[in-house]
């Protein structure tokens, strides 16, 4: 290993290897030891305590021979003395060899010899004087008959002085007379015995009589108080011949020590000698020997940590080298070189790394080459593709240049050729001046055909570029779908009918709503698929249907333009929809166009988020699919649906009919208003002196009092909180309603009532002004209606109607004066009539009223009044002209200014089918 | 042990820790020593003899069979270490009642663990004066008769002892002392009532009782004043043949030199109960071996046993000791059973 890879080695803390290891070591050697330890402990426990108990029972043993032994010895003694024949000696000589044994024995405290008849003899004592000859009788004492009986006699133990043990023993001699000797032996002089008898350090062997009674003790004392132990189990066990525990008994003591017990008989006399070593000597051994192992087992434990350390560390420290080598080759660093000395299979693998690290680097080497030679060619590759990049880029940039320059130059051209266009077309007007023949005629109409035709195909291909450019914007708005579908239906059916087609429209009752979309567009894509149809189409019908279905928030509008015309190839079904395209080349011969109506029509439609789709059979027609999606409007007025109120209100009904009455109170009280009812005008006001009312339906004609003027009584109440009043009548007329504005009634409600229309007067906001207050306050044109129809046909459309108007109405107008200078009647109220429904159809509200009124007061009216009315109404009509202009008159001079004719097809329905050329 | 170290120190309410550190060092200390391990114990001893006695000297050449030294070697045997834990007093009854009650009270003052006492009379005096501390007597002849004890086995006080002769003792006096002297004819028997046992009247039964069956007229010789010696010994000189018994009484042992002196002098043939007379040129004694046990109670006392539960110990052997120099002197001749039982004979 090199130097800094040693020096981290040293550095890091002892590994997680390491540790296993020594902790495996550790057990493993403390588990061995332990064992070892716990069982020699066992066995040298078991062993000692065996041979303790030997010991003991040996000892007690040697104390009870020891015993036997001075009892033998002075029974041997006094057998020597009684079997000295008394013929052989006198007393005085047997009282001389008494004294002797006294010297030999000091334990014999007195001797008597007595004959065979029990009279002694010769009378010995230590205390008392002798007495030699006395003759008593002792035939009768128990040594005597005992010794007699069976040769020997050893008395009952008593205590004589009242604390020195003594026993009588008594011999048997030999002749045919034989003499009994009795000796009194004092047993303190077991004491000594007893005294002498080591049992360990501290215990004690005592000796016990057949009775239990203590005769001696080597603390003297206990024996001399009497002690007696026959109440102690052990003891009791003893006498009863129980022979002793082969391992001892462990009791407890006199001194209530806990000592080890054992015990022997002494035979001839049935005593018991006791032998007992106090527990904490006699394992002392034991504990010592335990401990020994205990220490020994610490320091082998110690000495097995430190070989376990060692070990450990020797096999770990070549694997943190591995470890530490293995990481650093990881981290790249190749140049590394394992030196792993331990000479077993650790250093083999360290050599297998070094070898391993050789060949990555070499490997590396290699790598790198390749890598620098991949990249080298690779960058060169990139170069390549960023060339190409940017000359791809060039390209598209030139073709999107291009493309714009075409457009460009499109909308130019078409712009360019629009101008003399128009004036070639106003020549061709100006050639017919009446003076032309028949042939001249016919070509004065196609070439006024063809110009249109013309004009048509440069306002197409300006709306295609405006699309190309994508300039085109939506502009969506509330309106009426119905009404839009209507409209164009009707503004194509001529066409259809002038080919002699049946033209049918059938329109769902879902159409009848408000809906938020781009109607002017959708109004275009319709008149293109109605004109193409009209176009395509022999003989047969034409079929327009039309639904809106509910898609979750939103609306979608499906409508289907069904013709029975020549079809289309399905090869050609998607194709028609691309840009100059037609179903074939002879279509364009046949019929002419550019081949951009169906490709527009897509587009916008696309532009709306919906689509077109065709399916079709040569031969047998086609059904063009339009689905566009369109907003909800929120406002409820057109659903027909009588919708909650946005509060209850306070109304005064005033009628004299109790029908009337019955019915508006029925229908306030759906509408969720409270109604109040008043029958005449004098209750009607006062009522609304009394109480509060938000809003007053005012009858007009009543019996005793005009609802005018019943309304203005009430104004002249200054109330705190004035009602609305609102007119309910079936006149509508001019003066009606100027009359009533005089009086303060800004809204009427016609009658009968319709729900819907008193819903409506009730919630209008009267701030915002009603239809009629706009008409009242004398306006000429409903401009709102206006602008509804500005947006259903395009500004351009308007304009031209509007043209149309004035030529119209000038000389309908005129008819109207002549008609009333000739006093023609009829004339004069048809006049009227086409005069009001020419006026309606651009909202000229006023104009169209009076039309209405002269055309309803015609018969009635004096020739003055007629002539009257025929200036009026020209005023008006002047007046009402100026006022369209006024307000239509900058969009016509912005459609000359800029791309004029981009909405001209929906100008003349009868210019429209030049968008139908792609269809077959 | 260490209960009996922990009692002085409780008070102190030393913490646990320390007494039992404190506890271990000291026991570890006196076990050292082989002693016990609490204060000087005090071991009080009252004599009747007078101080200056050869008998008291501890360092006499003597002194291994005096009844102190034997006393302090035992209790050294036993771990009392004199001047280590144990400290020995002595004090002499000698020189009549006054001085006896001053020593009492001397010794009472000490507040002795323990009191010896020699004889009857010192026994008597302070069995009189407490009744706590605990009394061990080294030779009283009658202890139940005296009321020191209940009964030999079970004293019950405070009092427990050695007793060193029976009443038939006095027999046994009369019949060795005619076996040595067998002219006599009248035999006068020395005692000074003051100290002796029942004013000497316990061994006088066994003496009149052997005298009468022998045919001896026997003589109570009481004396009371150590110059009256001499005299009352001479009455024994001279015809009828006469002999002397001494009883057990301290006043004689006292007296011994002078009583030893008058005998030889008059050529009195007299037998005394300790060798001490002997000692000092006596013809004969016979009496209980003086088997020094004293150590062995003063250690179970000093250790915690009651006085009471130790039995009154009585004497297992005899001693015959004859002085052939004082018999040769006397003329006597001595016989093969006298000589057979003598323990000693002195040339």
């Amino acid at each position: 290993m090199n130097e800094p890879a040693d020096q981290d080695t040293s550095r890091t803390p002892p590994s997680r290897l390491f540790r296993k290891y020594l902790y495996s070591f550790v057990a493993l050697a403390f588990a061995a030891l332990a064992v070892n330890t716990a069982l020699e402990v066992w066995f040298s426990y078991r062993e000692q305590q065996q041979l303790l108990a030997a010991t003991q029972r040996e000892q007690a043993a040697s104390a009870a021979i020891q015993i036997g032994q001075f009892i033998g010895q002075i029974e041997s003694q006094l057998r020597w003395l009684s079997r000295l024949p008394p013929d052989l000696s006198a007393q005085e000589d047997e009282r001389l060899n008494a004294i002797r044994l006294f010297r030999l024995s000091p334990a014999i405290a007195e001797i008597a010899t007595l004959d065979a008849l029990g009279r002694e003899q010769v009378r010995v004592s230590r205390r008392l004087a002798d007495k030699v000859g006395s003759q008593a009788d002792l035939a009768a004492s128990p040594a005597f008959l005992g010794a007699r009986a069976s040769g020997i006699y050893y008395g009952p133990v008593y205590f004589f002085g009242d604390t020195e043990p003594f026993m009588t023993l008594a011999v048997l001699g030999g002749g045919n007379d034989p003499q009994v000797t009795v000796a009194e032996v004092n047993l303190r002089f077991i004491w000594d015995l007893v005294a002498r008898i080591k049992v360990g350090s501290t215990g004690k062997a005592y000796v016990v009589d057949r009775k239990g009674q203590l005769i001696a003790h080597p603390d003297l004392w206990p024996a001399l108080r009497h002690t007696d132990l026959s109440g102690r189990p052990d003891v009791q066990a003893a006498l009863a011949g129980t022979p002793p525990a082969a391992g001892g008994l462990v009791k407890d003591d006199l001194s209530q020590r806990r000592v080890l017990s054992t015990y022997a008989t002494v035979p001839p006399l049935g005593w018991l000698v006791f032998v007992e070593l106090p527990i904490s000597e006699a394992y002392a051994p034991i504990y010592a020997s335990i401990g020994r192992s205990t220490f020994l087992l610490v320091a082998m434990l110690a000495f097995a940590v430190l070989a376990a350390f060692l070990l450990s560390r020797r096999m770990t420290v070549p694997i943190q080298m591995l470890t530490q080598g293995a990481k650093r080759i990881g981290s790249g660093d190749l140049s590394l070189r394992l030196a792993i000395r331990t000479n077993d299979e650790l250093e083999a693998l360290g050599d297998q790394f070094n070898v391993m690290a050789a060949h990555l680097r070499d490997s590396y080497a290699t790598l790198e080459r390749k890598v620098a030679e991949r990249t080298a060619e690779l960058e060169k590759a990139r170069d390549h593709a960023l060339a190409e990049h940017d000359a791809a880029e060039r390209a598209r940039n030139a073709a999107v240049e291009a493309n714009e320059t075409k457009s460009r130059f499109l909308a130019v051209v078409s712009h360019e050729l629009r101008t003399p266009l128009n004036g070639v077309m106003g020549v061709l007007q100006l050639l017919d001046d009446g003076s032309l023949n028949e042939a001249q005629r016919r070509h004065l109409a196609t070439a006024a055909g063809s110009g249109e035709t013309l004009i048509a195909l440069v306002d197409a291909i300006l709306e295609y570029a405006r699309l190309e450019a994508s300039t085109e914007a939506l502009e969506t708005r509330d309106f009426r779908l119905d009404q839009l579908i209507q409209t164009a239906a009707e503004l194509m059916r001529p066409q259809a009918v002038a080919k002699g087609l049946a033209f049918e429209l059938s329109c769902d009752a879902s159409l009848n709503a408000h809906v938020h979309g781009d109607p002017v567009r959708l109004n275009r894509v319709l008149l293109n698929l109605i004109g193409n149809a009209v176009k395509f189409t022999a003989k047969g019908s034409i079929t327009l249907k039309a639904a809106l279905a509910q898609q979750q928030d939103a609306l979608l509008l499906r409508a289907s333009v069904a013709d029975t015309g020549i079809g289309i190839a399905s090869a050609m079904h998607e194709r028609i929809f691309e840009d100059f395209v037609q179903a074939d080349d002879s279509i364009a011969r046949r019929f002419g166009g550019t081949g951009l109506g169906l490709a527009i029509a897509r587009r916008l439609t696309r532009l709306m988020g919906g689509d077109v789709t065709v399916e079709s059979t040569p031969g047998s027609g086609s059904v063009f699919h339009l689905a566009v999606p369109l907003g909800l409007v929120e406002s409820a007025t057109s659903q027909g649906v009588p919708r909650a109120p946005s509060r209850a209100l306070r109304v005064l009904l005033v009628d004299d009919d109790p029908v009337n009455c019955e019915i508006g109170e029925a229908m306030l009280g759906r509408l969720g208003h409270h109604a109040v009812i008043a029958t005449d005008g004098a209750s009607a006001v006062e009522r609304a002196s009394c109480a509060a009312f938000d809003v007053i339906l005012m009858d007009l004609h009543m019996p005793d009092m005009d609802g005018v003027e019943a309304a203005a009584r009430i104004r002249q109440l200054r109330l705190q909180q004035t009602p609305r009043i609102i007119a309910v009548t079936a006149d509508v007329s001019r003066n009606a309603r100027e009359r009533l504005a005089g009086a303060g009634i800004n809204k009427i409600v016609g009658k009968p009532i319709l729900i819907k229309n008193l819903c409506d007067a009730l919630e209008d906001d009267p701030q915002e002004g009603s239809e009629t207050a706009r008409l009242a306050a004398g306006t000429l044109i409903d401009e709102r209606f206006l602008s509804d129809q500005k947006e259903l046909l395009g500004a351009q459309q308007i304009a031209k109607l509007c043209e149309l108007l004035e030529e119209t109405s000038e000389t309908l107008a005129t008819d109207i004066a002549r008609a009333a200078a000739a006093d023609d009647r009829a004339q004069l109220a048809k006049c009227a009539h086409r005069l009001g429904s020419a006026a309606s159809a651009l909202g000229l509200v006023r104009l169209f009223e009076a039309c209405n009124a002269i055309e309803l007061a015609a018969a009635s009216m004096s020739i003055v009044e007629c002539r009257t009315a025929g200036r009026e109404l020209d005023t008006l009509r002047q007046a009402s002209l100026h006022a369209l202009a006024g307000l239509i008159g900058p969009e016509r001079e912005r459609t000359s200014a800029g791309a004029p004719a981009v909405q001209k097809e929906a100008r003349q329905p009868g210019r429209a089918g030049f968008l139908r050329e792609e269809a077959p | 042990m260490i209960g009996q170290s922990a009692r002085p120190l409780a008070p102190v309410a030393v913490d646990r820790r320390n007494f039992i550190r404190l506890a271990g060092a000291s026991a570890a200390g006196w076990f050292a020593l082989g002693a016990s391990p609490d204060r000087v114990r005090v071991v009080a001893s009252l004599i009747g003899l007078p101080l200056g006695d050869p008998l008291t000297n501890r360092s006499a050449p003597e002194s291994a069979t005096s009844r102190l030294s034997a006393l302090i070697q035992g209790m050294t045997e036993r771990g009392w270490v004199e001047g280590v834990n144990v400290r020995y007093e002595t004090r002499s009854s000698f020189g009549g009642p006054a001085q006896q009650e001053a020593a009492i009270r001397e010794i009472l003052a000490l507040k002795p663990d323990v009191i010896l006492t020699s004889s009857t009379i010192e026994t008597a005096a302070l069995t009189a004066a407490t009744k706590t501390i605990p009394i061990v007597f080294a030779t009283a002849n009658d202890p139940v008769g005296n009321g020191f004890v209940e009964s030999l086995a079970r004293p019950g006080g405070n009092v427990t002892g050695f007793t060193n002769s029976t009443a038939e003792m006095g027999g046994k006096w009369l019949q060795l002392l005619r076996e040595a002297a067998p002219a006599i004819e009248r035999v006068g028997v020395l005692f000074n009532p003051e100290t002796a046992p029942r004013a000497g009247r316990f061994f006088l039964d066994s003496i009149e009782s052997e005298a009468a069956s022998t045919g001896v007229t026997v003589t109570p010789v009481p004396i009371n004043d150590a110059t009256g010696i001499d005299q009352t010994i001479r009455g024994y000189a001279g015809a009828p043949a006469g002999g002397m018994i001494a009883l057990v009484d301290s006043f004689l042992v006292i007296n011994r030199r002078a009583i030893v002196t008058a005998a030889a002098q008059h050529r009195v043939p007299a037998i005394y109960p300790f060798h001490y007379f002997i000692d000092v040129g006596g013809l004969m004694s016979y009496g209980a071996s003086l088997e020094v046990r004293s150590a062995d109670y003063v250690d179970l006392i000093l250790r915690g046993t009651r006085a009471g539960d130790l039995p009154v110990q009585s004497p297992r052997k005899y001693e015959l000791l004859i002085n052939r120099k004082a018999a040769d002197a006397l003329g006597l001749k001595l016989p093969a059973t006298l000589l057979a039982r003598a323990d000693e004979i002195r040339e």
